[in-house]
C-alpha cells in the first residue's frame, strides 16, 4: 500500500521533471544562436532553399508549436528523426545541399537503442570497479576515525578526484595500450574494449564513494545504539556488519543516485577519448553537429533514466530505514 | 550532560574561539594534509602569477626551428630553457601550462563563488519560508539536478560562442543546486531551534532573522567545503577544454593543450601529459585542503 | 526479607575512578563500597557530576577511556570483574543487565523491536532458537504492560512512545534472566504519571522475576519510594546508606539533610504560596475558546490526518497573578504556549492581551505588542544566539524595537544584567563559558529589557537542578516586587508550580480539564487527571492521595483518533456512560475553580462568584 502510493507519487513527479527538461533543452536550442539548418545544407547553400527547408521541417514556427508537436510524438514513441544522419548508418551526415541520399534520416529512437546498450555495459562494469575499490577503502577509514586508515583514505580520494579523467585516460592508454601492450584501448571489438574505459571512469567515481563511506560509517558507529549494543551483549562482528554497515548504507544509497549523473558526464568525456560507440559519443557529435532531434532525445532518455534510478534508490533506501518516508 | 561528560576536560584553546568558522579553520590548519596541500597550492599559485612574465618567455611565440623539444633529460635535445620542453610549433610549454592554469583557477574560483551565492539565496528562502515556496524553489532544483551538468554545458556552449564569461554562467549555474540543498536543510533544522524563535517572540523582522542571525553561522562553513568545488569547476572547465568547447585557442588552457599534444603523443608524449601533471598536483593540493575543511567541519558539527 | 541467609550478589570495595586528563587525573569515584543482596533494590541517589552513572558503566563492565579503574574490586557472585575480563565479558547482557536513561537511541532504527530482543537473547543464550526466543520476547513484552504487545513484536523503533520504549527496554535487559539489573536514570526523561507505572513494574518485576536492582535516580523522594536502601553519593563518596524511613528520620550527613530539607513540600499547608491577584476590570491576558490543529501524514495512508493540538482552551490571567498551566507531554502545552506569544495563530478563538487582539493582530501591530509582553524560553543552551557576546544579545530587543541612542542601550543593558545576577564583566564575553543557571538568567535578562508588562515561562526551569531553580525563583519573586510583573509558567513539575503559582490551569489531550486556585486544586481537585497527577507526584510526604485508587494504567489515546466524549474516560477510574458520549466543559464549582467533569455537581443558579 505504501510502496503504491509512493511509485505514484515519484512517478507522475518524475513525468512532470521529464517534461521540463525536454521543454528547456528543447527551447534553449532554439534560442541560442546557431542555425542548425545551414549545417546541414551546407555553408553554400543558397538562403532560398535554406528557408525553403527549414518551413519544410518546421523550424520556423513558433516554439510552443514546435514544442507540442514533438511532445505529441514523444508520446506515441516516437522521438524524431536525426537532422544529419542518414538512415544507411553512415556516421556522420551532411552532405551539400543539393545530395539526394539527404531524404532519409535515422531515427533518433533507433540512435539512441543502438548505443545505449554499450554506454550500459561500461557504465556497469565501471560500477562494480568503483565498489571494489573503495568500499575496502572507505570502511576501514570510517571504523578508525582520525588513526591512519582513515588519513589513507582522505589521501587516496583526494589523489583520485585530482586526476582529470581526460588526462587519466590518455595516459593510461599511453601506458598500458601502447607501451605495454596490455589492454585494447579506442574502439570496440570484443568486451575487453570495455575494460580501460570503465577503470577510468571507476577511477573519477570512486573518491565520493570513499568519502560517503568515511563519513557515514564513522557517525554511524558514534551513535547511542552501536555503543550499547555492547552492553547489551551482541559481539562486535554483528554490531559492526549488521548494524553498523545496513545503517551506513543509506547515505551511500543516495549517493549513488547523484553519481548517475556525474557518471553521464564522465561518460561523455571517455567514450570521447576511447572512441567507445556509446551514447555518450553519440552525444558529442549531436552537438558538434547540432543535431536538435538526437540532442532533445538523448537529453530526454537521460533524464528519465535518472527519474527511474532515483525512484529505486529510494525505494531501496525505505526498504533498509523505515523511518524515511519519501 | 553526563558525568562523562563532565569528567573530560576540554581540548585546550575550544573554548577561546570566538567562531565556529574559526574552530573549523583553527582544526584543519592544524592537520598534516591541510598543510601540505596549502605549501604546494601556494607554490603553484606563485608560479603560475609571477613565472610566464619573469621568465620573459612568451607562450605564444612559436618557433618552429625549436618544436618538439622533448622536457628536462627526457630525450634528446632538451634545454634548461624550456623545462617542459615545447610543442608542435615550439611555444614553451612551462609557460603556457603556467597560463593555462591561471585560466582555470579564475574560472574555478569565480564560478564556485557564483554558485555558492545563488545557491546559499536559493536555500536559505526556501529552508526559512518552507511550504510553498520551498516546493517551487525544491522542483527546480529538482528538475536542474535531473540533466548532468555536462549535458547542459555542452548544449549551451556547443550551439553557442564558448566566451569566458559564458563558461563561468553556465558552469555556476548548473551547480547551484547543491548548494541550495544543504543551505535548505541545515537553515531547516536551525530555524526550529530556540534561539530563532526567540528572536521571533523579540520581534525580530524574518530578513533580519536571515541575514544576520543565520547566514553568518551557517554560511562560513559551506564555503569552507566549497573550497572542493573549485577544484571539481577546474576540472570541468578543462574537459570542456578538451572536447572544444572551452576557452578558445590560441588562448592556452589544459583543455585545449592536451587535446592538441593528443595528436603527438606517439613522439612528442610531452605535450599531452605534462601540463596534466601540473593540474593533476594543483588539484591535488587543492582537494587535500578542501578535505581537511570538510573532515574539520564534520568534526565541529558532529560535536554541535 | 530473607537476605541475610544469601550470599552478597554484589561486593564493591574501595572502588576508584578517575578521569586520564591532559591535566592530570581528576578522581570521579573514590573508595566506594557496598554490597547488595539478591532480590534487593538498592537506589543509589545523587546530584550530577556525583559520579553515579560513571558507577553504574563501572558495574556494567562499560568504562572507555579517559575513564580507568585505579583501585578497588567488584566482586560479582565471588569473581572479581575488574579482573576477569573475560567473566565480565560473557556476563555482560546476560546476568547483568543494564538499562539506560535514553531510550529513544538505544535500538537499531532500521530493524524491529522484536527482531533486535530475539537477536540480543539468542547472543548471550545460544540455547534459545527463533521461535522459543520470539515467545519468550513477546510474553514479556505483555508482562510490562505494552498492548497488543505480539503486533508490537513487529513494529519498529521510532513507531514506540517514550514510556513504551524505556520498557521494551526494561524487557531487552530482562530478557535473559539476569540477576542484577542495572537502571540508570531511566524515570526522568519520562513524565510524572508514565514514571510512576515505570516504578511500580520494576517492583513488580523484581517480585516476579527475582532480579537485584541497582537503581540511579537523582530524586530522593523517589528513590526512597522505589526502593529497599538507599545510597547517596557526593563528589564521588559514599554519604550515606540507609533504609529510606531512617534516612529520612535521621540522616547521618550535613549533606543529606540539606538534601531533604531543599525539597519542595506539596502538602504542607504552611507553605507560603502566592495568594491570587484580585480581579480587576479586566484580565492583562485572555484565552477564549482557542484551537489549533495541525497536520501530519502517516505511513501507508493516502492523505493527511489532523491532530488536535489544542482543543477550545479558555481562561483569563490577571494582572500580578502567578499563573500556571502543567500537564504532561501531548497536553498541548507547548502548542498553547506558541499561540499566546503569537507565534502561530489559532483555528478558531481569540487571545486577547490587555483588551487587544493578539491572534489577529497584524505582523506590525503584533511587534508592538511584543514589547509589553514577552517569552522566556526553555533551553538554556539552544536559546541563545551561538555566536554573539552577552551584550549584544541583550541589546538585541532595543535595536529591533528602535528603543534609544548606543549609549542608552549599553546602560540598559548593563542595568538589566546587575538586576538578574550577572557579573558586569561579562558584558563583552561570549556565552560559551555560562552555566545553565546564568544563560536562563541571561534569558530573563533579555525577555526584561523591553519592561514588558506579561512574562510566559516556557519551562523555564526544567533544566535546571535544584538549587539553581530555588536561586532563579527568588529572582523572580524580587523582580515581581519590583516591577510588578505578571506571570505565565508553563510546566510539568507540581513541585515548582505549588510553590509559586496562585492559579493553575491543568491540561489532558489539548484541553483545559481544570482551573483553579493552588491550595483548591492541591488540597480539593475537581478532576480524576489532577488527582491522578497529584497522586504520582514524588514526595518525601505523607501522599494526600493514594497512586493506587487513581493510578492511571495505558497510554493516553491518539489525538488523531480522538473518541467522542470525555477524552479522559479511557483510563479514568470513575467513568461512566455519559463520559464516553458527551464532552464536559468547564463549569464552575465555587471559589472561582473551574472543572470540566461531569463528577461535579451541577452548579446552582446561586453559585455566582
Amino acid at each position: 500500500m505504501f510502496v503504491l502510493k509512493f511509485l505514484i507519487r515519484r512517478l507522475f513527479q518524475g513525468a512532470i521533471i521529464v517534461f521540463l527538461v525536454s521543454a528547456l533543452i528543447f527551447t534553449l536550442l532554439r534560442v541560442v544562436p546557431g542555425d542548425p539548418v545551414r549545417l546541414m545544407a551546407g555553408g553554400m547553400a543558397p538562403e532560398a532553399l535554406i528557408e525553403q527547408i527549414a518551413e519544410e521541417m518546421g523550424l520556423r514556427d513558433p516554439i510552443p508549436v514546435q514544442f507540442a508537436r514533438y511532445m505529441g510524438g514523444v508520446v506515441q514513441g516516437d522521438l524524431g528523426q536525426s537532422f544529419v544522419r542518414p538512415a544507411n548508418g553512415a556516421s556522420v551526415g551532411g552532405a551539400s545541399f543539393d545530395d539526394s541520399t539527404r531524404g532519409e534520416r535515422a531515427k533518433v529512437l533507433g540512435l539512441i537503442a543502438e548505443t545505449a546498450p554499450m554506454t550500459i555495459q561500461l557504465a556497469l562494469l565501471a560500477m562494480v570497479f568503483a565498489l571494489v575499490i573503495a568500499i575496502p577503502i572507505g570502511v576501514a577509514g570510517g571504523l578508525a576515525p582520525g588513526r591512519w586508515p582513515d588519513r589513507m583514505a582522505l589521501y587516496l580520494s583526494s589523489i583520485f578526484v585530482s586526476l582529470p579523467n581526460f588526462w587519466l585516460g590518455i595516459v593510461l592508454a599511453l601506458l598500458l595500450s601502447v607501451k605495454l601492450q596490455l589492454l585494447p584501448a579506442i574502439g570496440y571489438q570484443n568486451f575487453s574494449y570495455t575494460i580501460l574505459p570503465a577503470f577510468v571512469l571507476a577511477i573519477e567515481m570512486a573518491p565520493f564513494i570513499i568519502r560517503t563511506l568515511t563519513v557515514s560509517v564513522a557517525g554511524v558507529m558514534a551513535q547511542s545504539f552501536i555503543d550499547i549494543a555492547r552492553v547489551r551483549g551482541l559481539s562486535r562482528n554483528r554490531i559492526v556488519f549488521h548494524h553498523g554497515m545496513k545503517n551506513a548504507a543509506v547515505p551511500l544509497l543516495n549517493l549513488l543516485g547523484v553519481q548517475f549523473s556525474m557518471l553521464l558526464g564522465g561518460v561523455l568525456v571517455v567514450e570521447f577519448i576511447f572512441d567507445y560507440p556509446g551514447l555518450g559519443l553519440l552525444t558529442i557529435n549531436a552537438v558538434m553537429q547540432r543535431d536538435f532531434p538526437l540532442i532533445q532525445g538523448i537529453a530526454i532518455v537521460t533524464a528519465a533514466a535518472f527519474v527511474l534510478i532515483n525512484i529505486v534508490v529510494d525505494l531501496a533506501a525505505t526498504t533498509i530505514d523505515p523511518r524515511l518516508d519519501y | 550532560m553526563t558525568a562523562i561528560d563532565i569528567a573530560i576536560p576540554p581540548a585546550p584553546g575550544a573554548g577561546e574561539a570566538r567562531t565556529v568558522a574559526s574552530r573549523i579553520w583553527r582544526m584543519a590548519f592544524s592537520s598534516i594534509e591541510f598543510r601540505i596541500g596549502l605549501v604546494v597550492f601556494v607554490l603553484l599559485f606563485l608560479a603560475a602569477a609571477l613565472y610566464p612574465e619573469l621568465s620573459g618567455i612568451d607562450p605564444t611565440k612559436m618557433n618552429i626551428r625549436g618544436k618538439l623539444m622533448p622536457p628536462l633529460f627526457m630525450g634528446e635535445g632538451w634545454s634548461w630553457a624550456h623545462p617542459l620542453g615545447t610543442d608542435q610549433l615550439g611555444r614553451d610549454m612551462l609557460s603556457r601550462t603556467l597560463v593555462g592554469l591561471r585560466y582555470s583557477l579564475l574560472i574555478g574560483v569565480t564560478t564556485t563563488v557564483l554558485m555558492l551565492a545563488v545557491g546559499a539565496l536559493i536555500g536559505m528562502l526556501s529552508g526559512y519560508y518552507g511550504k510553498r515556496v520551498d516546493m517551487v524553489l525544491m522542483r527546480l532544483t529538482d528538475a536542474q539536478l535531473a540533466i548532468p551538468m555536462i549535458i547542459l554545458a555542452i548544449t549551451i556552449l556547443g550551439v553557442s560562442r564558448p566566451t569566458i564569461p559564458a563558461i563561468i554562467l553556465v558552469l555556476g549555474l548548473a551547480g547551484w543546486p547543491v548548494y541550495a540543498r544543504v543551505m535548505r536543510s541545515t537553515v531547516m533544522s536551525e530555524r526550529k531551534k530556540e534561539y530563532v524563535r526567540g528572536a521571533m517572540v523579540l520581534g525580530a523582522t524574518d530578513m533580519r532573522i536571515m541575514f544576520t542571525l543565520l547566514l553568518p553561522l551557517v554560511l562560513p562553513p559551506m564555503a569552507f567545503v566549497a573550497v572542493l568545488d573549485i577544484a571539481r569547476m577546474m576540472i570541468f572547465e578543462s574537459v570542456l577544454g578538451f572536447i572544444g568547447l572551452g576557452v578558445q585557442p590560441p588562448t592556452p588552457t589544459f583543455g585545449n593543450i592536451i587535446a592538441d599534444g593528443r595528436k603527438y603523443i606517439m613522439n612528442a608524449w610531452w605535450i599531452a601529459t605534462m601540463p596534466g601533471v601540473f593540474l593533476f598536483l594543483t588539484l591535488t593540493s587543492i582537494n587535500l585542503m578542501g578535505a581537511s575543511l570538510e573532515r574539520a567541519r564534520n568534526a565541529v558539527y558532529g560535536g554541535a | 526479607m530473607e537476605t541475610l541467609k544469601d550470599a552478597p550478589l554484589l561486593q564493591v570495595e574501595g572502588l576508584c575512578v578517575v578521569a586520564r586528563g591532559p591535566a592530570g587525573d581528576k578522581p570521579i569515584l573514590t573508595d566506594v563500597g557496598f554490597t547488595l543482596q539478591p532480590r534487593e533494590i538498592l537506589a543509589v541517589i545523587g546530584e550530577s557530576g556525583s559520579g553515579k552513572t560513571v558507577l553504574a558503566r563501572t558495574l556494567a563492565s562499560w568504562l572507555s577511556a579517559p575513564l580507568t579503574v585505579t583501585a578497588g574490586t567488584v566482586r560479582f557472585r565471588g569473581t572479581d570483574l575488574l579482573q576477569d575480563i573475560a567473566a565480565a565479558k560473557r556476563l555482560a547482557g546476560r546476568e547483568i543487565a543494564y538499562v539506560g536513561g535514553n531510550p529513544a537511541g538505544a535500538l537499531d532504527p532500521t530493524m524491529t523491536v522484536g527482531a533486535q530482543l530475539v537477536e540480543k537473547l539468542r547472543a548471550v543464550r545460544p540455547d534459545f532458537t527463533a521461535t522459543t526466543a520470539k515467545a519468550k520476547a513477546i510474553q514479556l513484552l505483555e508482562a510490562v504492560r505494552i498492548p497488543a504487545a505480539a503486533q508490537r513484536f513487529n513494529e519498529y523503533p521510532f513507531q514506540y512512545s517514550g514510556g513504551m520504549m524505556q520498557r521494551a527496554m526494561i524487557v531487552d535487559a530482562l530478557i535473559s534472566d539476569p540477576a542484577l539489573l542495572i537502571a540508570d536514570n531511566i524515570t526522568q526523561p519520562l513524565d510524572v504519571t508514565v514514571a510512576a507505572q515505570i516504578l511500580k513494574l520494576m517492583r513488580e518485576l523484581n517480585e516476579r522475576f527475582q532480579t537485584a536492582v541497582l537503581f540511579i535516580c537523582s530524586s530522593l523522594p523517589v528513590a526512597c519510594e522505589a526502593s529497599d536502601r538507599v545510597m547517596v553519593l557526593n563528589g564521588g563518596r559514599v554519604v550515606e546508606l540507609q533504609e529510606p524511613t531512617q534516612l529520612v528520620q535521621a540522616p547521618r550527613t550535613d549533606y543529606t539533610r540539606k538534601l531533604i530539607a531543599e525539597l519542595p513540600r506539596l502538602w504542607d499547608h504552611a507553605t507560603h504560596t502566592p495568594v491570587e491577584a484580585r480581579e480587576v476590570a479586566r484580565p492583562i491576558m485572555s484565552v477564549r475558546g482557542v484551537s489549533k490543529a495541525y497536520e501530519v501524514s502517516r505511513r501507508g495512508q493516502l492523505g493527511k490526518s489532523l491532530v488536535q493540538a489544542v482543543r477550545n482552551v479558555e481562561f483569563d490571567v490577571y494582572q500580578g497573578d502567578n499563573f500556571g498551566v502543567v500537564g504532561e507531554s501531548g497536553c498541548g502545552k507547548s502548542s498553547l504556549m506558541r499561540l499566546l506569544t503569537g507565534l502561530e495563530r489559532p483555528d478558531t478563538g481569540n487571545i486577547l492581551f490587555e483588551g487587544e487582539t493578539v491572534s489577529h493582530a497584524s505582523a506590525a501591530k503584533l511587534r508592538e505588542m511584543r514589547r509589553r509582553f514577552q517569552l522566556v524560553l526553555q533551553d538554556p543552551y539552544g536559546s541563545l544566539p551561538p555566536q554573539s557576546p552577552i551584550g549584544a544579545i541583550l541589546e538585541e530587543p532595543l535595536k529591533i524595537h528602535r528603543i534609544g541612542t548606543p549609549a542608552e542601550r549599553r546602560d540598559r543593558a548593563r542595568a538589566v544584567m546587575s538586576e538578574v545576577g550577572l557579573p558586569d564583566g561579562l558584558y563583552n564575553s561570549l556565552t560559551t563559558g555560562l552555566s545553565a543557571g546564568q544563560r536562563q538568567r541571561l534569558n530573563v535578562a533579555r525577555a526584561m529589557i523591553l519592561e514588558p508588562r506579561l512574562l510566559i515561562m516556557d519551562e523555564t526551569l526544567s533544566a535546571l537542578d535544584q538549587t539553581e531553580q530555588g536561586k532563579m525563583l527568588d529572582l523572580f519573586e524580587r523582580l515581581q516586587a519590583l516591577h510588578g510583573f505578571t506571570y505565565i509558567f508553563i510546566s510539568h513539575d507540581l513541585a515548582m508550580v505549588r510553590r509559586v503559582c496562585s492559579r493553575i490551569c491543568v491540561m489532558y489531550l489539548g484541553e483545559a480539564v481544570e482551573v483553579a486556585p493552588n491550595e483548591r486544586l492541591f488540597f480539593d481537585p475537581g478532576h480524576p487527571y489532577s488527582r491522578a497527577l497529584l497522586s504520582a507526584a514524588p514526595t518525601l510526604e505523607e501522599r494526600r492521595y493514594r497512586p493506587e485508587d487513581c493510578l492511571l494504567e495505558g497510554e493516553p489515546p491518539s489525538p488523531i483518533d480522538l473518541p467522542p466524549g470525555c477524552a479522559f474516560a479511557s483510563r479514568c477510574p470513575h467513568a461512566f456512560d455519559r463520559c464516553r458520549r458527551e464532552n464536559p466543559v468547564l463549569t464552575t464549582r465555587g471559589g472561582r475553580a473551574l472543572s470540566a467533569c461531569f463528577l461535579n455537581p451541577e452548579p446552582t443558579l446561586y453559585a455566582a462568584e
